[in-house]
Parts: C-alpha cells; sequence; structure tokens
C-alpha cells in the first residue's frame, strides 16, 4: 500500500494523528477511540504499517504503535525538495521574463527614434 | 531596486501542494514563456543544466518531449503530456518519463492569473498519488541540487537584472 492511499482514509488518518500527539499506544487503546470494530482498526494498521507510516513492537501481549519516522520523513523530504526546484525554476523565469520586457522596450524605444 | 517576489506554498492535503508566485509581466508574455521551447530552455533547466527540446505540441492529447543534460554528462528524458490547454489561462499536464509502460501519476494543474496589465499570478497544484511518484519527479527534472546553489543562482539573476 501506497504511502498517499494509506492517508487518504479519514480513519487511517485520524490514527496518524493521535499516534503524533501520544506516541506510543497500545492497539487496544486506538480501538477504543473508535466506534470501528476492533479488526477494522486492526486492518487500519496494518496498512499503515506496510505504507512504513507507523512501526508495532510486541510487548507481552500487547501490540504497540508508534509513527514510523522514516515514512513520515520521505514525504516531506520529496514534498520539500520540489518546493526547491519550483522555486529555482520561478528565479530563472523571472529573470527570463524581464529580459524579454526589456527586449520589447528597447525595440519600441528605437521605434519611436 | 527591483525585488523578486515571493513563492508561496500550501498543502491542501497530503498529496496535493501549490505552490504559487506574482510575476511583474503581462499574462501573455508568461504564458510564451511556457510553452515556447526557446524560451523554455532559457529558465527551465536547473542550475547547470541545459535542456534540448525533441518535440513539442502544447494542445491537449499533445506532448513536450525534452532532455535535460546534467553537468556531470548526464542526461534525463522527461516527457509531458498535456490533458487540457486553455490559452492564456490553464495547463493540465501530467509528467513522466520516456518509457511508455513507466506507471508514474503526477498531475499538474498551472493557472496564469492576470493581476493587472503587468501582473500575473501563476498557481501550480501538483497532485501525486505515491511518494514514489513524487519521488521519480522530483528526482528526474529537478535533478540534485543543493539548497546553496538557489541562493547562487539568485544571486546571478540579480546582477544580470541589475546590469
Amino acid at each position: 500500500m501506497m504511502i498517499f492511499t494509506a492517508l487518504a482514509d479519514p480513519t487511517r488518518f485520524r490514527i496518524v494523528e493521535m499516534l503524533a500527539l501520544n506516541g506510543r499506544m497500545p492497539a487496544s487503546q486506538i480501538s477504543q477511540k473508535f466506534t470501528t470494530s476492533a479488526p477494522a482498526i486492526s486492518q487500519h494498521l496494518k496498512v499503515l504499517k506496510e505504507a512504513h507510516l507507523v512501526s508495532v513492537e510486541i510487548n507481552a501481549q500487547q501490540r504497540i504503535y508508534r509513527l514510523n519516522p522514516e515514512g513520515i520523513a520521505e514525504i516531506e523530504y520529496w514534498i520539500a525538495k520540489l518546493r526547491q526546484i519550483w522555486e529555482r525554476k520561478f528565479d530563472a523565469l523571472d529573470a527570463h521574463l524581464k529580459q524579454e520586457l526589456k527586449k520589447t522596450q528597447t525595440s519600441s524605444k528605437e521605434r519611436k527614434k | 531596486m527591483i525585488q523578486n517576489h515571493k513563492t508561496i506554498s500550501t498543502r491542501p492535503s497530503d498529496r496535493e501542494l501549490i505552490i504559487s508566485r506574482i510575476f511583474d509581466a503581462p499574462r501573455a508574455l508568461l504564458w510564451s514563456a511556457w510553452t515556447d521551447p526557446a524560451q523554455l530552455a532559457q529558465w527551465f533547466g536547473p542550475d547547470g543544466f541545459s535542456i534540448t527540446t525533441h518535440h513539442m505540441s502544447v494542445k491537449p492529447k499533445g506532448q513536450w518531449r525534452f532532455i535535460m543534460h546534467g553537468p556531470d554528462g548526464r542526461d534525463y528524458k522527461n516527457r509531458i503530456d498535456f490533458i487540457e490547454v486553455k490559452e492564456p489561462e490553464r495547463l493540465v499536464y501530467t509528467h513522466s518519463g520516456e518509457e511508455e509502460d513507466q506507471d508514474v501519476e503526477f498531475q499538474t494543474i498551472t493557472t496564469f492569473e492576470s493581476l493587472d496589465s503587468n501582473t500575473t499570478r501563476l498557481t501550480m497544484l501538483s497532485l501525486f498519488k505515491t511518494a514514489a511518484d513524487l519521488k521519480f519527479v522530483v528526482e528526474n527534472y529537478g535533478a540534485e541540487e543543493g539548497g546553496k546553489q538557489t541562493i547562487g543562482r539568485l544571486a546571478e539573476h540579480l546582477e544580470k537584472i541589475r546590469a
């Protein structure tokens, strides 16, 4: 399951938010926050785990979930990169437009002479 | 003193990115800078890269195929497929590599909004399905560059403008 598809679901998105807020949470505690059945929540957790958005550790009878910084960081990293690329392209475009404008201004001045 | 406008970005959802910027130029000029290969060669390539356009047809179902030549001698093939073309205000396209079977879904809606006769707001909404698609696009048409170069390039442009 891909990362964005994983997050596109509102329940899964809320789980991610809850984990961001609370740090570690046992599966049972996560289920309690929803009216959805426990197996359904556990299915959502599985999807999030496969997308590397959460990780799980097993402690006695409990499955304890937390955010997987790797998955979260990956999106942020590529978004920041994309933003950087466009900022740079826009600076170049700005310079190009200014030159184009200068050209048209010069040619209209020359016409006036 | 000439100042560049700021690039503004927002995240309406986890898989969307909006980037916008105001340019002190008429909308028609901005449109031609985006759709004329000779003009694209002047600004579209990342720092140190040059662009060769092999084919460009700005119309629905048309394509722009180009190669970015990196400073290290590496070539990056790029393909843009136009979905919607509404001159001079809207361009919708998907971005992928040259291979036909590549399953990258990355769509961009670019709008050119005339604020007055000499000011245009450009807004790009990028939609991506997966982090892998995002990564692909960044690696392919942005190539890898450090933030240091951003500042270097900006300074260079300011010099050019002042000259």
